[in-house]
């Protein structure tokens, strides 16, 4: 499966010169609590509602200072057309919850690991059910017939 | 996904007890009415770039991209 089949989400993206107070009213009014940093077409940072609280209210920043110096910069990216298991990889290596998903260099979503942990749980559940149906329920053995 | 200026886009609700949220085609910005796009959101205050997914379905309102 591809990477990008595993989105769940829109993505949603703001410039970096908006401010702090306008990020956390979208984050507010779209339901989301992350959003993509782009510039042009390319994504340069990931800024999320932790970040606001962290980076921002913790440390004094005006609602007004701009959003590119609350995101978490650099991101890392994986390719929207890269095998899904790819990702398990580099959230390891990374140490990170989100990867920007990017097709011809350009941003278009992001991959949370809670996307894969979803899909994770399904599979988990199909692998799963024949096994409780056999702790549940009696073995039907086939009748063994002696030929004479 | 294909919009035009104009159109609505429909992003389901991701949990239970969750609103559908909406928002309007404000820009388009890939060829042929393909993504990224430039939205407002339902309240007319907000103005996102928007990169739409699964949850997201365009309401055909608005006029051809020419």
């Amino acid at each position: 499966m591809k990477t990008i089949d595993s989105l769940r989400r829109s993505g949603i993206g703001i410039e970096p010169q908006r401010s702090i107070a306008e990020a956390a009213r979208v984050m507010e009014h779209t339901g989301v609590g992350c959003l993509a940093v782009v510039d042009g077409e390319h994504v340069v940072g990931i800024v999320t509602d932790r970040d606001l609280v962290r980076r921002g209210l913790a440390r004094g920043l005006p609602p007004d200072a701009r959003v590119d110096g609350a995101m978490s910069a650099p991101v890392v990216t994986i390719d929207a057309d890269t095998d899904v298991h790819s990702a398990y990889g580099v959230f390891r290596t990374h140490a990170v919850r989100r990867l920007a998903v990017v097709r011809d260099g350009r941003f278009v979503g992001i991959l949370s690991i809670d996307d894969l942990l979803v899909d994770l749980a399904a599979d988990f559940s199909d692998l799963t059910r024949p096994v409780a149906g056999e702790v549940i329920f009696a073995h039907h053995d086939a009748t063994v017939v002696a030929e004479r | 996904m294909r919009a035009n200026v104009g159109d609505r886009i429909v992003i389901r609700s991701h949990h239970i007890g969750e609103l559908q949220r909406e928002c309007l085609v404000a820009e388009v910005h890939g060829t042929d009415g393909a993504p990224p796009y430039v939205v407002q959101w339902k309240d007319g205050e907000h103005e996102t770039l928007f990169f739409p997914g699964p949850d997201a379905e365009v309401v055909r309102t608005g006029q051809p991209v020419h």
